[in-house]
């Protein structure tokens, strides 16, 4: 059974590349902006807990990240999608898709299909 | 979990992360722009920040969980891999054994000439910033830059220069020291005072001279204070006898230290420091000059500031022949000498030898890639990435190299002391490695680890590469075997040079062996007498001590004739002296003088060209006579025989006056009544030269080496003939007591001991060559194993298969063979320096050597070769 942090951490690895699939090019804050926006209570605390995350994905290929100058002129570290990156959010879309409607029949099912 | 998190943890304290930096920025930034948010939201000024860093939550554990996610999949990976890489390794043992050796060749050759590299060019020398001391050169108007200057021209140079913080200056003398135990003769070095102080060498016990101290002080080194006193401090203030005068000991030396630092005549550096004497004569030059550049001041400056002084030296006394320069060197050139360059082409031996090795690995991690193939394409299949097998076969390289490397320092620190023992004697090498010792350190095994690194890039990244590819296409399988054989070609060309290179040495040993000395080297004993000055005071006792010591040898049963004679041949030392032709049109020229005992001639072999020899009847009471030499009569009486012609001598006198010596030139007539043949004075590469000699009755001499003509075999003769000496005078200390043959042994020690090791890199480079040739052709010939029996079946001859198996080692040879044979002229080169008599492109030489080497692949090839064609057509057809 994997640990409660590690799924988390996969949902909001997710939601970095879907976030970085729409949105283009970001900063570290950006991202948990935005995050926080959708996701409603996910990120609106720890929002450090971002930063391990978006280690992984560089590490492992699927985002790639540059220095640049944020809108109120400051130094920030930018990130943006790799084809790598946009391979495995279309492989975990369709993954997640898969669970989600195989646990949405199990709701669906009715005690009498199951005997 | 627990385990890898300690592991991350002990990583943790090692690794220092760049990252942290970039992550703190990013903190930072994220907080800024949160704060700018609240503060646009209407949260006061003073709250934003505050409540910025609440949102953003902890910062220490979020760090730990970045740094723990930086450094897990590194180290668990590499453990991994590790692992993985034994087990592979335990399971051939042959393929190991065979790599392993292979890399501990290499790397030990490199590792053994590394650290006498370190020992003799790399350590620094023993003073306070070496690389500020400097010699000085004056140059000589005719003769160019010479060691030594003259006491007056001292005092100038330390007194007008400004750029040197210190001078100090030094001459070497050889003293005997007598006392309880029996005599033994030391090398002294005199010097002015202040040397030490320079050198910032303090003694370990007592002190240094003082400026206006006695005459008659003296320091000890460390390795005589204790050879000779038993390190017994009391030492200090006591007195020891040196050429019978009393010399109180005024201080030790510290251990570990010399000087002079620069390449002396075959001798062992300085064990006793004596006051140099104070000589009044600008023209008498024996003194070497040694400085300290002042703080701030460059090279240049002080350069100019010496030249300065020499003009203006030049000027005020222009009899005494000064150039208008003086030179500086620093001491750390200086001191590497002639054996800096061969260190130099050994350790470019030894690299060669390693790339051979790597070659050899190399192919040997090709034939073992091409057998997992099955191994690794599963694991490709199953998901593995293309990055990560490399790696692991590159962890897998770096095992092997590291047990090679391993293997290699254990193999060099035995055969260290070995290696230390054939250091000839008369170089630096031998000094440096007898006073600062020759071993392991912390350097030398820093370069091993180094090696070990460089030789995985060097054979480890092709294999893993090539064999990490997800399927072999058959243009893949061609150019794995081009592959293969190009390795080869560049094996045969490595061990092309290197034989080449040891061939050339070979050549230059024997010319100089048998190269003509001007007399005969056998059965010849010599031996060096110094009489003391304290007892033998006058000219007659001097004269009348050699003469009955040569009336004694004479008698003895086995010796055939005795001679004696001042600077004796192949010795590297000679005096020279100017002489006068007098005439309407006077010349002046050069010649060594050498003061001679009657039978001199007859007993060395010198052929005698012209007039007569030296004879008993030539004495003190008769006119001067000289024998001068074939190159000297050629030189000044060309087309003449000089027979009866008359020259000018300076006989030599000196005295010691209140102000120091002084020494006087007295000039003499002199009868040319002989010419004899040549001999080489120098050494054995030297030119003969023009050399007069003189009977010693009438030019008596306190120093004179005694030879001595055996019928046999000379060395048995001893221990009679130091009887006799010493039943004329029994504190009479003898020294160099040689066979003459020893002297030539000496003489060319120095390149046979870059022969003996060039070609033992070049015999293990050879024997390297042709494993990895049987290895190529073995694997190759067992790879078309099918194919042979599909030959054979079809009525192939054996011969015909033979030589298909045979040509496959014999292409890639052919075409290294060429490759080498020009990379040989053109580096050979850089051997000129060790050459002699034979040119680097020496035709017979690279000839001789590429058929030796061509022999040796059809050997190597020949052996699988008749292996395949034994093979039973049937069993091979269906071999898979």
């Amino acid at each position: 059974m994997k640990e409660k942090t590690e799924v988390q951490q996969g949902t909001v690895a997710l939601m970095v590349l879907r976030t970085l699939d729409v949105m283009g090019s970001l900063h570290g804050y950006g991202i948990a902006r935005r995050i926080e926006q959708i996701s409603g209570d996910l990120l609106a605390v720890n929002q450090g807990t971002l930063y391990p995350v978006l280690l992984k994905l560089e590490q492992e290929g699927a985002i790639a990240s540059d220095w640049g100058v944020s809108e109120n002129n400051r130094r920030a570290r930018f990130y943006r999608l790799t084809r790598a990156g946009r391979k495995q959010l279309e492989a975990e879309r369709r993954d997640w898709q898969k669970t989600a409607d195989i646990i949405a029949r199990f709701f669906v099912v009715k005690a009498e299909d199951l005997k | 979990m627990s385990t890898r998190k300690l592991f991350v943890r002990i990583a943790n304290l090692v690794t220092r992360n760049r990252q942290e930096e970039r992550l703190r920025a990013e903190i930072d930034a994220h907080i800024a722009l949160q704060t700018e948010e609240n503060i646009r939201s209407g949260i006061p000024r003073a709250d934003a920040r505050r409540q910025a860093l609440l949102k953003f939550g902890a910062v220490e554990p979020m760090k730990e969980a970045y740094r723990d996610q930086e450094l897990i999949p590194f180290f668990e990976n590499l453990l991994r891999d590790l692992k993985y890489g034994l087990r592979i390794l335990c399971k051939s043992p042959g393929f190991t054994a065979v790599a392993v050796v292979t890399l501990a060749l290499g790397i030990g050759a490199n590792t053994a000439i590394f650290s006498l590299l370190d020992a003799v060019l790399l350590r620094p020398l023993p003073y306070a910033h070496p690389d500020r001391l400097f010699r000085l050169y004056p140059v000589d108007a005719k003769h160019g830059p010479m060691t030594s200057t003259s006491y007056p021209d001292f005092q100038d140079w330390k007194e007008q220069s400004r750029s040197f913080e210190a001078t100090a200056a030094y001459d070497e003398q050889d003293l005997t020291l007598t006392g309880t135990a029996e005599p033994e003769r030391l090398r002294a070095l005199c010097t002015t005072p202040g040397l030490f102080a320079m050198l910032g060498t303090r003694p370990i016990l007592g002190h240094e001279f003082g400026p206006n101290g006695s005459r008659y002080v003296a320091l000890l080194s460390y390795g005589l204070w204790q050879r000779r006193f038993a390190g017994d401090p009391a030492i200090i203030g006591k007195a020891i006898y040196l050429d019978g005068w009393a010399y109180t000991v005024l201080g030790v030396l510290p251990p570990r230290f010399y000087f002079p630092p620069e390449e002396m005549q075959g001798r062992l550096t300085a064990e006793v420091f004596v006051p140099a004497t104070a000589n009044a004569d600008r023209g008498w030059n024996y003194l070497r000059v040694i400085g300290r550049l002042a703080p701030q001041v460059t090279e240049q400056q002080a350069q100019s500031e010496m030249n300065a002084i020499a003009a203006r030296s030049a000027q005020a006394y222009p009899s005494a022949g000064h150039g208008r320069e003086i030179q500086l060197a620093a001491l750390p050139d200086v001191s590497a000498g002639s054996m800096r360059q061969t260190a130099w082409i050994l350790f470019g031996a030894a690299a060669f030898v390693l790339l051979i090795a790597c070659g050899n690995v190399a192919n040997l991690l090709f034939a073992q890639g091409a057998a997992r193939e099955h191994e690794i394409a599963i694991r490709m299949m199953v998901g593995g990435s293309r990055s990560r097998i490399m790696r692991q076969l590159l962890t897998e390289g770096l095992l092997l190299a590291t047990l090679g490397g391993a293997l290699a320092v254990g193999l060099t620190y035995w055969t260290l002391p070995l290696l230390a023992y054939t250091v000839p004697e008369n170089t630096m090498f031998f000094t440096r490695i007898h006073d600062v010792g020759i071993h392991l350190n912390p350097t030398v095994l820093a370069f091993s680890a180094l090696l070990v690194a460089l030789s995985v890039v060097v054979f480890g990244v092709l294999p893993a590469w090539r064999t990490a590819r997800p399927l072999q296409s058959l243009r893949a399988t061609l150019r794995a075997s081009k592959l293969r054989g190009a390795l080869i070609t560049l094996e045969i060309t490595l061990s092309l040079v290197l034989l080449i290179g040891a061939g050339l040495m070979m050549r230059s040993l024997v010319m100089l062996l048998d190269v003509d000395v001007g007399f005969v080297t056998h059965e010849l004993l010599t031996l060096d007498i110094s009489l003391p000055a304290k007892k033998y005071d006058s000219p007659e006792k001097q004269a009348a001590f050699f003469g009955e010591v040569l009336e004694r040898f004479q008698s003895l049963p086995s010796v055939l004739s005795v001679g004696a004679v001042t600077d004796l041949p192949l010795t590297r030392n000679d005096t020279w002296n100017g002489f006068e032709i007098p005439g309407t049109k006077p010349r002046k020229g050069t010649a060594g003088y050498h003061m001679v005992s009657p039978d001199y001639f007859r007993t060395m072999g010198i052929p005698l060209i012209s007039g007569r020899q030296i004879r008993d009847s030539d004495s003190a009471r008769t006119p001067l006579a000289g024998v001068i030499s074939r190159s000297m009569a050629q030189r000044y009486w060309p087309n003449r025989n000089p027979v009866g012609e008359t020259i000018v001598v300076y006989r030599f006198s000196s005295a010691l006056t209140s102000k120091g010596t002084s020494i006087q030139w007295t000039p003499q007539q002199l009868e040319i009544v002989g010419v004899a043949g040549d001999v080489r004075q120098l050494g054995l590469d030297d030119q003969p030269g023009p050399e007069l000699y003189m009977p010693y009755a009438q030019w008596p001499s306190d120093n004179m080496s005694v030879v001595l003509r055996a019928r046999t075999d000379p060395w048995p003769l001893i221990p009679e003939a130091l009887k006799e000496i010493w039943r004329v005078d029994p504190e009479q200390p003898v020294t160099d007591v040689k066979t003459m043959d020893q002297w030539v042994a000496k003489e060319s020690a120095s390149r046979r001991f870059a022969l003996e090791l060039i070609g033992a890199f070049a015999l293990i480079a050879l024997i390297l060559a042709a494993v990895g040739i049987y290895g190529v052709v073995s694997y190759w010939a067992r790879q078309r194993t099918c194919e042979i029996g599909i030959r054979m079946a079809l009525g192939a001859e054996p011969n015909q298969v033979l030589h298909l198996v045979v040509a496959q080692g014999l292409k890639p040879a052919l075409v290294g063979l060429g490759l080498g044979i020009t990379a040989g002229l053109a580096l050979t080169r850089f051997l000129s320096s060790l050459l002699y008599g034979v040119k680097p492109t020496d035709a017979p030489t690279f000839i001789v050597v590429s058929l030796l080497l061509t022999v040796m692949v059809l050997l190597a090839s020949y052996i699988p070769a008749r292996r395949a064609t034994k093979v039973d057509p049937m069993v091979a057809l269906r071999y898979e």
